[in-house]
């Protein structure tokens, strides 16, 4: 039986939750996870004082609901169990996560995955900005686990990533991949500029029915069917990830960048017609 | 009066101190116990009438006593500092913040804390005094602001002027009377505490070069006719002319670069029996050959026979400890250097005809053996320096670590089985490469005393700062003895500032402005229409805005050029 969480405020300003997962609450008493502290704005609150909160801790789930969209900072720092979140979620959702789930049934903010270790992060709606970026300032962001967003992103997917997947399965902005150290990035619609910008290493899979505008700083290297490509394709249809399935037998044009720095990293797209 | 440290708090007219074991080198003192009486902010004599009560009483009894801390080398404020802080997000998202209480606004921590934080956290270490080691001219009144937003302890800086355009002309002139009448006049446009040379010519030759730089002493300053050498000397006379409290502190050529004691060495005897601070001077007592780091190794001993030989030299130390920190510099090639080194992130600063700046991220690991023996020289140079009077702790924070971590400088220097057990986790050429294997010394507390209050008072000419005597600022700082010096000298039992007491068992119980140290020379007014003509012709700042006006310095103290 998981412990059930049921937002029920109404208030404009930022709710954080930060540090409140399935993990470290495990062996607290219902009474005592009410208590813990949460920031609204700068005050800080017990958790109990917004969220309904029955159930039992000790089945390391949770399942959240209501409109989430203001509440930040869920999952951050997970180590292990499974949140679902039945509502939009907002900013900086499995932030620093080490292991575990969270599967959101809505919309995600920014900053999905911000610096994620480990574990997944399923999304069936759009996310915003950042989603499994460094924090500004770090010199190396993701380094583990999966993020799966259905709908649509924003800018700056995956910076500064260093390992990981990261799955886009609908448009994304601008600045895809920006500074990638390593990894991999699916975007399977189409996806805004400067995709790969600073990129060292690392892989992004651009896959939208349109053409993306590459920088001058990427060079075609060869058209063929990487294996790799089919590996993570049937990968991504396990976990029921929605693409087209016409990619597990195509071919794909791969563009090597970002010569400004090296070179080493590659971009898979479809072949123009 | 209660006993066992607890303080009555009535009228805070006359304190006394009550039987702590006192360490006052300037006034001799040993751990010899005696009462300290304290009328308002200044130490005074015990007074002759019995019958008088203290308005207070603290019970030192058991504790020892020591005046307050005083940072002669540190980077606490000014743009250079700024940059660091804003330029390190991941820096301060790692540190757990300063929260706001009724008494403390909210602050940052990381390799550069924020102003406040840097004031809360210096009285946290028992310190009452500090210095920044480099501020532009230019950028004084940015400076001074900062200073306004640091609490519990007074400050000032020093102002740099070794890569100054009307320096190196005046010099290059042969005109000592102009170059005289400069120095005074920028230091006391800037309230500033003392003239301070980086890299004396280097930036210069950054600013005009791809990679530039200055490799020798007698290397030319491109569009000067002055070299390195030239720089040094005519300010070290022009500072001793002036008769300046502080003479010249210098950040030699070369930082950093294997074989660059020799450049130290000739800096020293570019002094030519002129007053002048070497300042980190760990950084500046490396062998080897050029950019070889296998020939790596430590040239203290050289170095340490003749600053033993030469009473006019003092040295402060910039001693490394194994961590992450943030280099910051107005050694423009350096931070270059460092940049290369580490592959990070890198600022660059010009400041006009002035100046420069360099600031990059360092990490310095133990498992390092280029790390290992920058911390064993930093040792070996407190170690071997016959005079402690002479030479000053510092880290040159955040250089060489924060002064956060100056309990542990203490410890090692206060515990050679701790310093040899160190010893033992670097590589084992260092062993090969330095004495510090060899040396047996520890410090007293008597001689901590010395290099953490005492020496820097009397380096910089503070009088009033260092000591326990009548007359002096009531800044005093009594710990807890600990068989771990570490312990003791991280959480003071009480400090007190001016007479009142800011931190009691690592609790702040005020936060006091404090005030503004500088010098005031004089110079003949005639000298200053040669300045100011060449100051309207060449900056972008009108001259009559350059200087930090009162409203800028907080209760400034000037202390007097005699």
């Amino acid at each position: 039986m998981p412990l059930t969480l049921t937002y029920r405020a109404e208030t404009k300003v930022p709710v954080e939750i930060e540090g409140i997962t399935p993990d470290t609450v495990r062996e607290l008493s219902l009474d005592a996870i009410r208590r813990l502290d949460i920031y609204h704005g700068n005050q800080t609150i017990p958790l109990g004082a917004m969220f309904d909160i029955e159930g039992d801790p000790s089945d390391l789930e949770f399942e959240m609901h209501g409109n989430l969209s203001g509440v930040h900072w869920i999952g951050a720092h997970m180590r292990e169990g499974r949140i679902q979140i039945h509502g939009p979620a907002g900013r900086h959702l499995g932030s620093e996560m080490l292991g575990g789930a969270i599967i959101v049934h809505g919309d995600a903010g920014d900053w999905v995955g911000g610096e994620m270790h480990g574990g997944l992060i399923r999304v069936h709606g759009s996310a915003g900005h950042q989603a499994g970026s460094a924090y500004r300032g770090s010199l190396i962001g993701m380094t583990g686990g999966t993020i799966l967003i259905d709908g649509n992103a924003g800018n700056e997917i995956g910076h500064t990533m260093r390992r990981g997947l990261i799955a886009i399965g609908g448009t994304c902005d601008d600045l895809i991949g920006f500074n990638m150290l390593a990894g991999t990035v699916f975007v399977f619609g189409n996806c805004g500029i400067r995709s790969g910008a600073g990129m060292r290493r690392g892989t992004l899979a651009l896959l939208g029915p349109e053409h993306p505008v590459l920088m001058p700083s990427f060079r075609h290297a060869c058209r063929y069917r990487p294996v790799i490509l089919g590996v993570l394709l049937r990968q991504l249809r396990a976990w029921k990830f929605p693409f087209d399935e016409d990619l597990l037998s195509s071919e794909i044009d791969i563009f090597n960048g970002d010569f400004i720095d090296g070179g080493r990293g590659e971009i898979f797209i479809r072949p123009m017609a | 009066m209660m006993k066992n440290g607890q303080i009555r708090d009535i009228m805070p007219t006359l304190t006394k101190i009550a039987g702590g074991t006192l360490y006052d080198p300037l006034n001799g003192i040993d751990g010899k116990i005696q009462d300290i009486w304290i009328a308002g902010s200044k130490i005074c004599r015990p007074p002759d009438d019995p019958e008088v009560k203290p308005d207070r009483i603290f019970d030192a009894t058991g504790l020892v006593v020591m005046p307050g801390g005083i940072d002669m080398h540190c980077h606490i404020a000014g743009p250079k500092v700024n940059v660091a802080r804003k330029m390190r997000p991941e820096d301060k998202r790692r540190s757990p913040p300063v929260r706001r209480t009724a008494m403390m606004h909210s602050g940052t921590l990381g390799a550069v804390p924020s102003t406040f934080a840097t004031g809360y956290k210096y009285a946290g270490l028992g310190y009452t005094t500090a210095f920044d080691a480099a501020v532009p001219p230019l950028a004084a009144r940015h400076a001074h602001e900062e200073f306004d937003d640091m609490p519990c302890i007074d400050k000032g800086f020093y102002v740099l002027v070794g890569n100054n355009h009307y320096v190196m002309q005046a010099i290059a002139d042969r005109e000592p009377k102009r170059l005289k009448a400069f120095l005074a006049w920028i230091l006391g446009s800037a309230r500033s505490m003392a003239p301070k040379l980086v890299n004396p010519g280097g930036v210069e030759v950054w600013k005009h070069h791809a990679a530039g730089n200055v490799h020798s002493l007698d290397e030319p300053v491109d569009f000067f006719q002055v070299t390195p050498r030239s720089i040094i000397h005519e300010l070290a006379v022009a500072a001793d002319a002036l008769r300046l409290p502080h003479p010249i502190h210098i950040h030699c050529n070369n930082l950093g670069l294997p074989g660059n004691w020799t450049t130290t060495l000739e800096t020293m005897k570019a002094l030519d029996g002129h007053r002048g601070h070497i300042t980190h001077i760990q950084f500046h007592s490396y062998g080897g050959g050029e950019g070889d780091e296998d020939t790596f190794n430590s040239k203290v001993l050289p170095l340490v026979e003749y600053v033993n030989a030469h009473p006019e030299i003092t040295i402060d130390v910039g001693q490394v400890l194994f961590g992450e920190t943030t280099s910051m510099t107005g050694d423009g090639p350096l931070g270059y250097y460092l940049h290369r080194i580490y592959g990070g992130k890198w600022f660059s600063g010009d400041v006009e005809m002035e100046a420069g700046c360099g600031i990059a991220p360092v990490k310095y690991r133990n498992q390092s053996l280029v790390h290992s023996l920058q911390w064993a020289i930093g040792l070996e140079w407190f170690l071997l320096v016959d005079d402690p009077w002479r030479v000053v702790l510092s880290t040159d924070h955040p250089n060489g670590a924060s002064f956060l971590t100056y309990p542990q400088v203490v410890r090692l220097l206060m515990d050679r089985t701790y310093r040899q057990d160190i010893l033992a986790t670097c590589p084992a050429k260092v062993r090969q490469r330095c004495t510090l294997a060899d040396l047996d010394r520890e410090y007293s507390m008597y001689e901590i005393a010395i290099i953490t209050r005492a020496g820097p008072a009397r380096i910089l000419g503070l009088a009033h700062k260092g000591h326990l005597g009548p007359g002096a600022d009531a800044d005093i700082t009594i710990y807890t003895p600990n068989e771990n010096v570490a312990t003791m000298f991280e959480l003071p039992r009480l400090v007190m500032k001016a007479g009142e007491v800011i931190v009691e068992n690592g609790e702040l119980r005020a936060a006091p402005t404090g005030r503004t140290i500088h010098v005031a020379p004089a110079y003949d007014p005639m000298d200053e229409e040669h300045i100011r003509t060449w100051f309207e012709k060449h900056y972008s700042i009108q001259f009559r805005n350059y200087p930090v006006g009162d409203e800028y310095v907080h209760e400034p103290v000037v202390i007097g050029c005699k």
